[in-house]
This record gives structure tokens, sequence and C-alpha cells, in this order.
């Protein structure tokens, strides 16, 4: 096993990574249809959130059921600064729908996002905030991971309610619809235009060499024992539920930092986005793509979401069966996804016969280490 | 105070014992397969779904009267469930996080599914009159079906208590759930055990399901408005039948309590909050499974 | 006046009483061999050293500061390394990174973060890896070693934490035989170091290694003292052997 397999190769890796920021850069150059350029850029907030899965799960060992909070709760802050911009102090400061729900002042969470950048901070900090607190108390405690899973699940699930109920503050059911595009600067950002594809495109790639780096430091080396073997981890002197916790921030800042965009693009929130379901898919997208694998989990992310836009409405009860059936397929034979399937691919490969560097067995055999003293 | 003042509260006590049925009855199979077989079964919800999915089509297509489409769907559901653990289950008993989402594939499998074959419109479960109407106990009022929920999630305990502690099987159970390898040792079919224990829970939870499709509407979603629901008690209670008990009589009674205080929605907000904040201190649950040192 | 002194540590779990006012002190730079008849509370009195478990009373003072309450990953950090009587490597990572993991001289996750390869790693790699044997492994998945690199990686991993305690557990169980005599040699080099602790029940071992004997039996210390003197005590054969034949 100390032939050099492809896949595990650093500058392979980056080469492929390169190539990879290189196409979906390249993209606009060769796609006028505004429509399609909103949709891509769509996908690239599905790899995001993918990749961000990845970290958590895949490197880390934490299953993260309710990421859809922290994209839910920035995506909320998002349209709240967006709803503001259109909104005036002095002859138009209450969004039309609290008027439309009797309200005649602006509630005080709201105010701070007349403030544009102020607006933006809180969406990317106060998620990320709850994730810390949330990650702190779970961590310190040593909650074993299907509990933290579906305590993750239920906290989603809470904030869901709370903001459907809400209705007068949220507008509920309705969602938030920002009636102009984000402005910055002075300038609009046109959700249909290149400017807000190569903004979220940037936020891609600089999320994936950010991550990527952050997995080839000391940190991530630390990150992937403790998935294995937390215990082991702590008494080597490593304060593991503080790892922990900061894998499951950066991972929520990510994923915060997607909701922002995804609101850029849609200029629209719902509940829909703190959705059980959705959140689940992420995992899938993950898992599907592989969960070791960075750009394989955006890759998923970018598979099965085109699947089911492809598909359309009409056979969704079909394609959520088929994709339910190949989940199962993955999680039980092929647990690293295809990332891992190429992995298997090229270590084939690479051990072809005569190529041996070294054969395992003299050492099996006398069990005495090999090297000279 | 006055009758007239305590009655609303009183109202909400006795509303909240009612809730506690309904979530300890969803729990419950859910507990038996946790407890024993360790496995968080995310098509837990899918399971109540086809038990109410069962009643529906027993009483529509054979007119079967209600009362016998309880067992009914136990023995559909727990036949469902035997297939899926033979099937996928029983090979990622060491891997618990990937039997989450392995189960989670199963529950969209089997909602498509259903959906495909049954369709998307809401469907109803007939019950005898009797059960519709209301009852006056002291100052709270309760539909009779309520009590009736209440009435069978109590059999159901007491039948569950009983086949665990009072049978040959069940300690089979928690000779297995004890020490896996040592119980094999003694000649005790671990394989077999998690199989029929699987099963059983499946079963229970189409018992559930056939009691919630008449409180609510039978649809093909219907599932997964009580797993967040049962992955709680299962979660706060540690995994253990008794557990389940106090957890639900805990959080249905809290529950009901906030929800009389603030609104529905806040009370459930403020509960979860609360059950984070105790697993901070009590990571394991109230009475968590007593596993032996590996 | 030891570098770590254990003072009437009581543990019980539930209603047994495991650990029933133990007390030792051990010297820098010894070797002190921790032996007992099986549930005497060895392994336990390894778990309340290193903070896996909590005394119910009793104190652990290291170098004079109380580390009784502290938890596992600062009582490490302040210089107590373990290794386990079943080897606890990182099996899904190399040989190389589960070295370059148990090199915690910088524990600070966002320092951590900031950098690949610290500060005198590689030279210590090159020493650890050539003791211990895994030099021509070290791109190895751990988990495909053989049992007896598996310890010797444990071990590794141990070294380059560098501590200055060090609690080894059955240390040489399930290793061949010239792997023990391997063992004995890199131990008694290690005592000039560092002071380790060993559980221990092969007599023959620990004739080779200890500087110093600690009996246990019930949880309580019973006797202590260079390996012939252990042997030759009275009560020590009691615990052992049983009543002494009239």
């Amino acid at each position: 096993m100390t032939t050099r397999n492809l896949y595990h190769s650093k500058p392979a890796q980056w080469a492929v990574y390169g190539l990879f920021f290189v196409i979906i850069a390249l993209i606009p150059a060769f796609v006028s249809d505004g429509f399609l350029l909103n949709q891509f850029a769509v996908y690239g907030i599905y790899g995001m959130l993918a990749l961000s899965i990845s970290l958590c799960w895949g490197f880390g060992g934490i299953l993260n059921l309710g990421q859809g909070i922290a994209f839910g709760l920035a995506a909320y802050g998002m349209a709240m600064t967006m709803q503001m911009q259109s909104q005036d102090p002095d002859s138009n400061p209450i969004p039309p729908f609290m008027l439309n729900n009797s309200l005649e002042h602006l509630p005080w969470f709201w105010q701070p996002f007349w403030s544009t950048g102020g607006g933006i901070l809180l969406a990317l900090v106060v998620p990320t905030l709850f994730y810390v607190v949330f990650g702190t108390l779970m961590f310190r405690a040593r909650v074993s991971g299907p509990f933290f899973a579906i305590m993750s699940l239920a906290m989603l699930s809470a904030f869901a309610t709370l903001i459907l109920d809400m209705q007068p503050y949220t507008n509920g059911a309705n969602g938030i619809s920002p009636p102009s595009p984000l402005s910055i600067f002075g300038t609009d950002i046109d959700p249909y235009g290149p400017t807000a594809y190569w903004i979220v495109c940037g936020g891609l790639i600089a999320v994936t060499v950010g991550a990527k780096l952050l997995t080839q430091s000391k940190f991530g080396l630390v990150i992937q024992a403790l998935r294995g073997d937390p215990e082991r981890v702590r008494f080597l002197g490593y304060n593991v539920a503080l790892y922990e916790t900061c894998i499951y921030a950066i991972s929520g800042f990510i994923a915060a930092l997607a909701g922002c965009l995804w609101v850029m693009l849609i200029q629209y929130v719902s509940p829909a986005q703190l959705d059980t379901t959705f959140s689940i898919g992420m995992v899938i997208w993950a898992g599907i793509g592989g969960r070791l694998s960075l750009l394989g989990a955006i890759l998923g992310a970018f598979l099965i979401q085109g699947g089911q836009s492809y598909l359309g409405d009409q056979f969704l009860a079909t394609w959520l069966l088929v994709l339910g059936a190949f989940f199962i397929v993955v999680v039980r034979f092929l647990p690293k996804g295809l990332a891992g399937l190429l992995e298997k691919v090229l270590g084939a490969l690479a051990r072809q016969p005569g190529k041996h560097a070294r054969s395992d067995l003299p050492h099996a055999i006398s069990g005495a280490p090999a090297a000279g003293e | 105070m006055t009758s007239l003042d305590i009655a609303p509260f009183a109202n909400a006590l006795v509303l909240g014992l009612s809730i506690a049925s309904i979530w300890l009855i969803a729990a419950i199979g859910l507990t038996i397969i946790y407890g024993t077989v360790g496995v968080i079964n995310m098509a837990h919800g899918e399971f109540i779904m086809l038990g109410a999915y069962t009643s529906y089509a027993l009483q529509s297509s054979l007119g079967l009267p209600f009362l016998l489409c309880l067992p009914a769907s136990f023995a559909v559901v727990a036949l469902v469930g035997l297939v899926i653990e033979r099937g996928l289950i029983r090979y990622l008993y060491n891997r618990p996080l990937d039997t989450l989402l392995a189960t989670w594939g199963v529950s969209l499998v089997l909602m498509q599914g259903v959906r495909l074959i049954f369709g998307s419109d809401p469907k109803y479960i007939a019950v005898p009159e009797i059960f519709q109407s209301n009852v006056e106990i002291g100052f709270a009022s309760l539909s009779v079906f309520r009590l009736v929920v209440l009435a069978i999630t109590a059999l159901i305990v007491a039948a569950t208590a009983w086949l665990f502690y009072r049978t040959r099987f069940g300690m089979q159970v928690r000779a297995v759930m004890q020490n896996k390898e040592m119980a094999a040792s003694f000649g005790i079919n671990a394989d077999r055990v998690y199989m029929t224990t699987f099963a059983i829970g499946a079963g229970l939870a189409g018992v559930a399901g056939s009691l919630f499709g008449v409180l609510a509407i039978v649809l093909p979603t219907m599932g997964t408005a009580y797993v967040v629901q049962a992955f709680l008690v299962v979660v706060v209670g540690g995994g253990t039948l008794m557990g389940s008990v106090a957890a639900a009589g805990l959080t249905g009674e809290l529950q009901s309590v906030f929800a009389f205080v603030t609104n529905d929605t806040f009370a459930r907000f403020l509960l979860y909050v609360l059950i984070v904040v105790f697993l901070r201190f009590r990571p394991r649950g109230l009475f968590a499974v007593a596993k032996g040192r590996r | 006046m030891g570098v770590l002194e254990i003072r009437d540590l009581h543990k019980s779990f539930g209603g047994t009483k495991v650990i029933n006012g133990f007390s030792l002190d051990v010297t820098e730079l010894t070797l002190c061999c921790l032996v007992g008849p099986n549930g005497a509370g060895k392994t336990t009195t390894m778990d309340l050293i290193t903070g896996r478990q909590k005394p119910t009373s009793g104190s652990i003072v290291l170098r004079g500061d109380d580390i009784t309450a502290l938890s596992e990953h600062e009582i490490a950090q302040r210089g107590i390394g373990r290794k386990f009587q079943v080897p606890a490597v990182f099996r899904e990572l190399s040989v190389r990174q589960n070295f370059e993991v148990a090199y915690s001289r910088e524990v600070n996750p966002f320092r951590n973060m900031l950098r690949r390869r610290p500060a005198g790693f590689s030279a210590k790699l090159d020493e650890v890896a050539t003791l211990t044997g895994l030099k021509d492994r070290l791109d190895v998945e751990a988990g495909f070693l053989s049992h007896g690199e598996t310890q010797w990686l444990e071990i590794g991993m141990v070294l380059m934490q560098n501590p200055a305690i060090l609690l080894l557990d059955e240390p040489v169980a399930g290793m061949t035989e010239s792997e023990i005599e391997k063992t004995i040699v890199f131990l008694n080099e290690l005592k000039r170091t560092n002071t380790l602790i060993v559980v221990e029940h092969d007599m023959g071992f620990v004739r080779q290694i200890a500087d110093v004997v600690t009996v246990m039996h019930m949880g309580a210390f019973l006797a202590q003292g260079k390996l012939s003197d252990i042997e030759n005590d009275p009560r020590v054969r009691e615990v052992y052997l049983g009543e002494p034949e009239v």
C-alpha cells in the first residue's frame, strides 16, 4: 500500500480544483441567457452548502441535519436588509406586509437592517453565533453523534415553526420578497446578470480554497483524527469540544454566506428554506458526491439538483423515489460516495503488476520492523 | 381561586396528558428499536404513515371495523420492518450515523411510493360514532377518541413492559442489549433478536399511525410531523421504556402548560431549547440504556 | 516529594468501591511498575490520573499543581501521556499523519489553522520513526499495520507527544519475544529522560525494567519496593496465591 494513488497527490488535486474554478468562471462567456446564468449561480449556492456539510460531516464526523438554520436565518437577514433598502425612513418606513398585519412601528429587531453593511454583517454573524453556542453546549456535554443529529433537526424545525408563526414580523408562510435587487455602493446587482454570477462564483471559489487549505492544515488533521477516536485526541492534549465547535461554526458560516448570496439571486425567502427535507437534502448531495471530497460534494449537489430541475414536477415523486433508493445504495456500498469510487479506480490503476514498490509480505511474517537501528 | 379560574389550567394539564400519550405511542416503537439495536430509524415516521394507510386501505376495500384495523396494521407494518431490517439495516449496525442516513433514504422511498400508489389527496379513516363525542372529566373536556388513545397507549406500554421484563424473549433482548457477544456465547441468536425487535418496533409504529390517521388526516407526508417529536422522547428519555414514559409525560405536560401561557409555536420552541440545555447536563438522557463495557 | 503524588484516592461506581484509599508517590525519572491481581484497580487508577474518571475523593498532585478536577486534555497538556491496553491509533490516517497529530506542542485550534508543519517536527518524526521501526511504513494507513506495528505506532505517538510522565497499560500484550526484548531496551533508555508508570502482569518483563514495584490490592496500596523484596513479602504471596499451606 505504499504505491502512490494519484487521487491522493496534492498537486494533482489542486490542478483539478484549478480546472474546475476556471471552467465555472468562464461560463458567462458562453452563456448569455440571464435566466440560465441565474440558475447556474443557484447551483453554485447548493455547491457551497454541500461543501459546508462535507467539511463538518465528512472531515469532522459531525452529522448536522439542520444546516438550514444557518442558511435560512442568514437568508432572512439578507432579505430584511434588501427590504429595508427599498424603504425610506421618512415616507415609507414600514414594509407593506407589516402594514397588512396592522403593525404601526418597525419592530426593534428589524431596526439594524436599515444599514446595508450592518444588515449583512448580522445575517452572517447571528447564525454563526448560534452555531457556536449550540455547538459548545452539545460538544462539551459529549452528546453522541446520532443524538446531536436529531437535536440539530429539532432546532431546525423549531426555528421553522417560529418564523412561520411570527406572521406580523416575518410575513409567515408568504415569506419576504424585497421589491428591488440588492444595491451595493449605489449600484443595483442584477440577479440575471454576469456580476451576480461572478459574485457567487467568487464566493464558491474562495470558500473552496479556504476549506481545502483548512483540511490540509494541522487543524484539519486533528479534526480528522477526532472523527475516528476523539478520546485519543483528548489524551494527546487537544480540547476536542473546542475543535468540534470550530469546524461546526465554520461550516455554519459558509452556509450563512450561501444564504445571503441566495437571496441576492432569488430576491425571496420563506420558511421553506428551513424545511427539514431541504437540509437533509444537503447531506444527500454530499453523501452521493463524496463526503470526504470537497469538490465531490460540490459536484454531487450539481448532479442531483440539476437532475431534479431537468425532470421537473411531473416526475418528482418518481425522481425522489429513485434518489432515495440510490442514496440507500451509496450509504450501504459506497460510503465515500462517487469520489470514493474514483479513488478506488485510481488506486487499482496504480497497483499494476510489476509496479510494486514494496511487498507487504515480509513484514507480516517476521513481525519485526525492517528498518535498521 | 374559584373553579372558573383553575378550569382552563386544569384543562391544559389534562390535555397535556393526552399530548403525552400521543408522543409516547409515537415514540415507543422507536424506543424499542433504539434501546435494543442502537439504530435511529429515520423511516419511523413513514412506518406510522404506513399504519395509517393500511387501516385506510383495509377499511375502504374490506370494510374492516376500526378496532380490528389496529392489529392488522401492526402485522403489515411489522412485516415491512422485517424486510427492511433483513435487507438493509443489519449490514449497518456498527455505523450508527450511516444507519440514520440509510433509513432516511428508506423514508423517501416509502413516502414517494405511497404517493404514487394512493395519490397525494387526503384520506380519512372512519371511527365508530361513540368515539367522536366529547366527555367531561371534572372541569376538563376531552374528546372520547383521545381517551381511547390514552387507554391504548397505556395498554401497549404495559404489554411491552411485560414482553421485555417478564418473558424469556424479553430476557434475551436485555442480554443482547448488555453484551452481544456474551449473549451469543450462551446460545442466544442475537441476529434473530435484532430482527424480531425491529419488526415489533415497526409494528407499534403502525398501530400509532392507525390512531393518528383518525386524529389527523391521512397524507403521504403525515409521518414527518411525528418523527422529530418521537426522536426527542427517545433522546430525552435515554432509550429505555421507562425513560420514554417519563420523557413523554414531562414534555407533553410542559408543552401543554407552555402553550397555555404563551402560544403553541413559542411553546414548542421553548421546549426544544429546554431540551438542549437539559442534554448539556445529562447527555445520555433521563434513564439511559445500561450498556456493559465493551 | 515526588513528581506525582496521589493522596488517599477513593472511587466508587454505583455501589461498588473500586479504589479504597490509594496513595502513591512517584519519583522523577524512575520506572514504577503497578502490579496486582485482576480487579485490584490498576486501570482505574490510570483513568483517575489521566482524568478519564473523576475520583469520589482524594487528590492527585503533579509537580505541586492539583490536577484532580481537570479534564483529560488539560492533564495531557501538563505532561501526562498514556498508552492504552488496546492500541488506540487513528486507523484511517497514515502512520505519518498519526505521528503528526501526536506532535501536540501547539493545541490552539486557531493557530493550528494557519500552520501546516510545526517547527521541530521533521527532526522528531525522523527520530521516532527510526526508533519504532516504522520509517518505511510512514505512508501506510494505520489500520493496515500488524498488531505489533500498531503497538509501536502508539508508543511512537506518545513519544511524539513527549510527556514528562508516561503511563503504559500492559505495553507488551500480544507482542512476540523479539518485540518484547526491543521494548525492554527502549523503556530502559526512556527512563533516563521521562518518568514512567507501567501496569503489567508479566513478572519477567517487570523484573527487567522496574526501578520500583507497587502492589495494589482491592483498590488500596499493599506493598512497594524492589521486585525481589515484593516477591518475598508474605502479604503479597497471600494475595496472589491464597492462604499459605500449613
